[in-house]
């Protein structure tokens, strides 16, 4: 496809300060860098499924080759950033001694370990007021050293600049952004994924998608970013399937946690739209898995924007590996809301949000529509979204 | 300054702006809904060139200069990135991550009205109109 006339955010920055280290194995190099980053004794964050599936032994075998020390494995992460798991991390990192922090995990463990992070590095004992006050640039510091290992291909987390965290008083997510937050290196080491269940494959994998989705076509949207998740969607669409129907085959899952990163880069400066602003909603008020949120509503969303931004749809199409040549913007943007659909159910995901519970009834919708319109990322959604327009997604998607 | 002649100007188009919004029962409710003492201090931009809006406790009120007590959120911008900001012409992450603007207190509040500023800035291009300001209404 010719590319075409695209117009973009008249002033933007972007910015990216992890070093991102790929290959299979390359957890071996984790003593070699930490020992460069200054860190002596580390504290792993992780989860309690990761240590029963040996993905945490294979790091530890990997530090035993090196001076550093592993002083202590906090596992206790649950679904989501949690502010009282987030405290008592930084706790058990100071009662141990760290002095640095080895993450292995997927989005939740690594929002967590980003927090654990800010709160040592400041001296602070409570995230709940630095959670409140979301932006925590003012005076900000670099962080004790931070290496990072995802475990799934879908949030980027290891790269991007911000954390989500779930209020469970309020009843909300929060966003909360940190220049140094994310991991001074980003280990992509693709072994570490080959025992992720296919259905996690799949709704994480789907969760890059969104982020490349949203990030090309947000009101931040800028030409950087557009390089970085054009050529995400292209990986995700070649190796999403292939990662979820053969589990074990590292080159798919090497490439997924490269779209994933890609992705990642993207939407930590272009941010996202208002698929992730619904889906926060759904994790704070239902519980839904954020992935598989994003990939529900996904479909929805984007047939809300095509209008809004059809060459940007188009390009989204081509990368997905549609013959656009001879199409219209809005019939490749319809053609890649269709591919979008083929890719789920593909990959055996047929959910929809009534298969959470979330309900049918106007009314009892309300407390989802005002929370999705109150998000952050939903002034970032090309069109605009009114709250009859978001409630419109909900139904459509459940 | 790019915009104002003074930075008594910048504080008459932001109570303005307040003033016009009073009519709106959705904003005012939003608003009402974020219940803290917000200061929006543009003081870098001139002495007492600072706007308090009170949302505690079901009311409503505003005023320029200092705020009649401690706030709970205040927000320290330059009266040129408030006109953009009010004007919906300015990215607020971005400007966070410049330190443009600066946030000190709990912003998730103030923060859940972000997606609303569309319509905010359609009373701040008003109120520039109605003071006789439209050149300085942003394209």
């Amino acid at each position: 496809m010719k590319y075409p006339d695209i117009s973009f955010e008249p002033f933007f920055t972007w910015v990216n300060r992890p070093r991102v280290m790929y290959a299979p194995g390359v957890r071996s190099e984790v003593g070699y860098e930490m020992d460069l980053l200054g860190g002596t004794k580390a504290l792993i964050i992780t989860d309690k499924g990761l240590v029963k599936a040996g993905v945490v032994d294979l790091i530890c075998e990997a530090v035993k080759k090196s001076d550093l020390e592993v002083v202590g494995i906090f596992d206790e992460i649950l679904q989501d950033a949690r502010i009282n798991l987030i405290n008592q991390g930084a706790d058990f990192y100071r009662k141990h001694r760290a002095d640095c922090m080895i993450v292995v995990g997927g989005g939740s463990v690594m929002d967590t370990a980003k927090a654990v992070n800010i709160l040592i590095g400041g001296g602070h004992e409570d995230f709940q007021p630095l959670a409140d006050q979301a932006g925590l640039w003012e005076g900000a510091q670099p962080l004790p050293p931070h290496i990072a290992f995802p475990t799934t291909a879908g949030t980027g987390c290891e790269v991007t600049n911000a954390m989500v965290v779930l209020d469970e008083k309020a009843h909300a997510k929060l966003s909360v952004t940190h220049p140094y937050c994310n991991a001074d290196i980003a280990m992509l080491d693709p072994e570490l994924t080959v025992k992720l269940p296919p259905k996690i494959t799949a709704f994480t994998g789907m969760d890059a998608l969104t982020h490349a989705i949203e990030g090309i076509t947000s009101k931040g949207a800028e030409p950087i970013g557009d390089a970085l998740a054009l050529h995400a969607i292209r990986l995700i669409c070649k190796y999403l399937p292939l990662a979820v129907s053969e589990p074990e085959n590292v080159d798919a899952r090497g490439n997924m946690l490269i779209s994933s990163t890609l992705a990642g880069m993207c939407f930590t400066n272009t941010l996202t739209g208002a698929v992730h602003a619904m889906a926060h909603s759904l994790g704070a008020l239902y519980g839904i898995p954020h992935g598989l949120a994003n990939s529900i509503l996904l479909p929805h969303v984007m047939e809300f924007n095509l209008a809004e931004q059809p060459e940007r749809f188009r390009m989204i199409a081509d990368a997905m590996g549609l013959d656009v040549g001879k199409m219209d913007p809005l019939k490749a943007g319809r053609a890649a809301v269709k591919a979008v659909r083929e890719l789920q159910a593909g990959i055996g995901l047929k959910e929809t949000l009534k298969d959470f519970g979330v309900p049918q009834d106007r009314e009892a919708l309300m407390p989802l529509v005002e929370l999705a319109a109150s998000d952050g990322q939903i002034s970032y959604n090309p069109r605009y979204a009114e709250e009859e327009d978001i409630l419109n997604l909900y139904l459509k998607a459940r | 300054m790019e915009f104002w002649k003074d930075s008594q100007e910048a504080v008459t188009a932001v109570l303005k702006m307040h003033e016009l919004l009073m009519e709106d029962a959705e904003l005012v409710n939003s608003m009402k809904k974020v219940n803290q003492l917000i200061w929006y201090d543009y003081t870098e931009s001139g002495p007492g060139c600072a706007v308090w809006v009170d949302c505690r406790g079901g009311n409503l009120a505003f005023g320029a200069g200092d705020p009649p007590d401690k706030p709970d959120l205040t927000m320290s911008l330059s009266a040129d990135d408030a006109h953009r900001a009010w004007s919906d012409k300015l990215n607020p992450v971005m400007a966070i991550t410049r330190k443009k603007i600066r946030v000190k207190g709990s912003a998730t509040g103030l923060l859940k009205l972000a997606p609303k500023i569309k319509k905010v800035a359609v009373y701040y291009n008003k109120g520039l109109r109605d003071l006789g300001w439209e050149d300085k209404i942003l394209k």
